[in-house]
């Protein structure tokens, strides 16, 4: 170093002051974000997950836009309570397609990483439409217009491609739906497709009949479609307890 | 990319980033504590906020 | 030393300076009347209407926007145009520009609250805002940088006085952390929506990366600023030691950018990143009290003033809880202590613990000691500040004590076992058992909004005396020219 050094240099020099302040800012940032997009081990190998179907990934836009993040968090803990009450701790795996991620920072209600399939469809609309219904201690607010608006289906292949984008593998030509048949099985491919997107999001609305009535797709439908894939994608019986503890 | 799998071990990141920091904030503070000198001329801006004060020294509330 | 001659409002542009103060206080009362309101839904839940608008999840980021970036954003703007003027001695760069700051910005805000309530939002937390008014926020910030470097550029004094450094580091910070962590892709361009360039585990990273430094940089470094400014110059001396607050600057920058990840604890980030960042909480411990000394040592030697001037007790106050929430954090973010606390009301009391006490109470002071000097009059009421000091400290420590016994209750309650090694309460007991507390967090926090709105009031007041004042100043003068 020049023996010289004056910090006057930096107070009396805005750019050398700016340089040199964003250098020390950097650095944290760098060190600690840039590796995440590196190492294999940041996901584990898991089977199972696999994208959104349309129809998730329209109720899953419902969850955020009603802000659902902000009192539910998706990331289960690896501590026995944690188990005991929600069941395996969250694996990165499983929030790989996640656009973006919804970990959450607060449990004024329950964690949702694995609420899917914990409770039936008509729980869950009821429960949706009027919480203190079913929980008379909830301080959740009523989301009945959930059950009254229609489904705004119309961007659908618009959102899709933007997700394509991103990087989530939703197929739109003949070789990417091949890729994917391999990779998740013919049913799921055929769901992942974006030209079919409509039609397979019509399909599993009518299918699932989620919200109680065939008659039209609300948004009710979607988020209870979202809500019951939440952490069903791994089947964790499959794994020996400690298979994921070096991922860690 | 061999260099980022390098920062990605925490064996290097951690006394990497100890060492860093603290070869830095010993220079700091010895360049701001060493010398008299120096340390009366850096008090010395402690008066800058003061100097475009003609009216504020009569009416302070 | 250059010492120019003191010509007030020729010399200066103080119009910018008066516009973003009094939008700093319009934007106080309504995020902190909705952050009021949100409390009160958590008490009494009947309170959501029914409405998808005022609904919980929508609201909230009106709240967090609303006393974030409109009361502090503009508390920031109005303190750093008054702090770089007065401190380099020479008007800003560009009127016109600066203008356009107030303008980009208020806007910025009041669209993104607007956003929010009809369902538009990227649902990242404290950066909600979607992709075309972060755009919008983007191009204002680049004009904030320029006319802040621009004016340090003509300055007339030869150094560049500390506050000015951390305003600087503010402002670059923000710009950085703004621009990464709102990558996301539109779904088309008439659309609001879109969606995040980054996925699971690299995008919780990315927004806490952010969601951590905005606290960093945005709320704590840019009030820092505020203080190495106004608190020597209402205390009527200068700052304790220049040397420490060198030490402190670099030492601050440096080191808060790491410690984001302590806010992903136990989740399914890599241990490795979350253990860095909790040591780099520690650390954080010493630059945070550095600044906190050096405030507070101003004072040493003029201790009276804590009696008699309610403005420097504000500042002193607000130091203090700089000093408790700068120790709480690291605290915290031990691994062993987050275990519990993450996900409870212990959380949502640390960050009013630095917002109410440290940010608004400095944001007060500053605000208390500018706006007089902007209208060339005095505060209207010197009663009013008295109580709005008390109303505040009672509000805040309510709110604190809440927080903290429903956070840490909340926190075992999850985590207790019975005999049998089962779950001794289900979730719901614990969303009972923390009814009280959230009645007593929504009065806590009225008793803030009470004094937030006299301040308004006093305010308001001091703008129309100081009005009058210059009109009879103006009609002296002229009489005067008259006779002569």
């Amino acid at each position: 170093m020049n023996i010289n050094f004056k910090h006057e240099w930096i107070e009396t020099n805005i750019g050398l002051l700016a340089v040199l302040t964003m250098l020390a800012i950097s650095v944290g940032g760098l060190v600690e974000i840039a590796p995440l997009f590196f190492i294999n081990k940041t996901i584990e190998k898991v089977d199972g997950v696999r994208p959104y179907t349309p129809l998730e990934q329209r109720g899953r836009d419902i969850y955020q836009r009603e802000g659902c993040y902000l009192c539910h968090s998706q990331m289960i803990r690896p501590f026995r309570d944690e188990k005991l009450r929600y069941g395996h701790y969250s694996l990165a795996a499983e929030s790989q397609y996640d656009h973006p991620f919804q970990w959450g920072s607060k449990r004024t209600g329950p964690d949702l990483a694995r609420v899917g399939g914990k409770y039936s469809n008509e729980w869950q609309v009821q429960h949706l439409i009027a919480p203190r219904s079913m929980v008379p201690e909830s301080v959740m607010p009523n989301f009945p217009w959930l059950k009254t608006t229609l489904l705004d289906t119309s961007d659908i292949t618009d959102r899709m491609k933007a997700l394509r984008k991103v990087g989530v593998p939703y197929s739109l030509t003949d070789a990417e739906y091949k890729a994917n048949v391999d990779k998740f099985g013919e049913t799921v491919a055929k769901q992942l497709h974006i030209p079919n997107a409509q039609l397979s999001l019509i399909a599993q609305a009518n299918f699932g009949n989620y919200d109680g009535d065939r008659s039209n797709i609300t948004e009710m439908d979607a988020l209870v479609a979202y809500l019951q894939v939440l952490g069903t994608m791994v089947d964790f019986s499959k794994y020996k307890d400690d298979a994921f503890v070096n991922d860690r | 990319m061999d260099l980022l799998m390098w920062f990605s071990k925490p064996e290097n990141t951690k006394p990497l980033g100890l060492v860093i920091f603290f070869v830095t904030f010993i220079g700091i503070v010895i360049y701001a504590y060493g010398s008299k000198k120096r340390s009366a001329q850096l008090e010395s801006y402690r008066n800058i906020p003061f100097l475009d004060d003609q009216e504020d020294t009569k009416d302070k509330q | 030393m250059a010492v120019t001659t003191y010509s007030g409002a020729e010399q200066y542009n103080f119009e910018i300076v008066k516009k973003f103060a009094v939008m700093s206080i319009v934007w106080a009362v309504i995020g902190m009347f909705v952050g009021v309101y949100i409390a009160s839904e958590l008490a009494w839940p009947f309170l959501n209407f029914d409405s998808p608008y005022i609904s919980f999840g929508r609201f909230r980021p009106v709240h967090t926007t609303s006393v974030i970036f409109g009361f502090g954003g503009s508390a920031l703007f109005a303190t750093s145009y008054y702090v770089v003027q007065r401190t380099c001695q020479t008007r800003l760069i560009s009127d016109g520009m600066a203008s356009f700051t107030f303008w980009g910005w208020m806007a910025a805000i009041a669209l993104a609250d607007i956003s929010y309530m009809l369902g538009h939002t990227q649902s990242r937390e404290y950066a909600e805002m979607e992709w075309p008014i972060d755009i919008l926020i983007e191009v204002v910030w680049v004009a904030y940088l320029a006319v802040f470097v621009g004016t340090i550029m003509r300055r007339k004094q030869p150094h560049i006085y500390v506050a000015n450094w951390f305003y600087l580091a503010f402002i670059l910070a923000t710009a950085l952390l703004h621009t990464f962590n709102n990558l996301a892709m539109p779904i088309n361009l008439f659309s609001m929506q879109s969606y995040s360039l980054f996925s699971g585990v690299q995008d919780a990273m990315t927004e806490w990366w952010y969601g951590h430094n905005a606290v960093g940089f945005f709320l704590t470094v840019a009030f820092l600023g505020m203080m190495y400014y106004f608190v020597p110059k209402q205390a009527g001396r200068p700052i304790y030691s220049y040397r420490l607050s060198i030490v402190h600057f670099w030492a601050l920058g440096f080191m808060y950018m790491w410690v984001g990840a302590h806010h992903l604890h136990w989740t399914a980030l890599p241990d490795w990143t979350s253990s860095l960042a909790a040591a780099f909480s520690i650390l954080l411990l010493m630059p945070s009290w550095g600044g906190m000394i050096n405030g507070i040592m101003t004072l040493s030697g003029a201790w009276d003033k804590l009696r008699t001037d309610p403005i420097m007790r504000f500042m002193i106050v607000a130091l203090s809880f700089y000093g408790m929430s700068t120790f709480e954090g690291p605290m915290m973010s031990l691994k062993e202590v987050n275990a519990l606390s993450h996900y409870t009301d212990w959380t949502v009391g640390h960050v009013h613990s630095g917002t109410l006490g440290w940010l608004s109470m400095i944001t007060f002071g500053s605000l208390y000691h500018m706006m007089p000097k902007l209208w060339e009059t005095k505060m209207y009421s010197r009663k009013l500040i008295e109580w709005h000091f008390w109303l505040a400290t009672i509000g805040i420590v309510l709110y604190i004590v809440a927080m903290w016994i429903s956070g840490i209750t909340q926190g075992l309650m999850w985590r207790a076992f019975d005999q049998f090694g089962n779950l001794q309460y289900s979730f719901v007991e614990s969303v009972a058992a923390m009814h009280p507390f959230y009645a007593m967090r929504a009065i806590g926090g009225m008793f803030f909004l009470v004094g937030m709105i006299m301040m308004a009031f006093n305010v308001f007041m001091t703008i129309r005396q100081g009005k009058r004042e210059s009109a009879e100043l103006e009609a002296k003068l002229a009489a005067k020219l008259a006779h002569a």
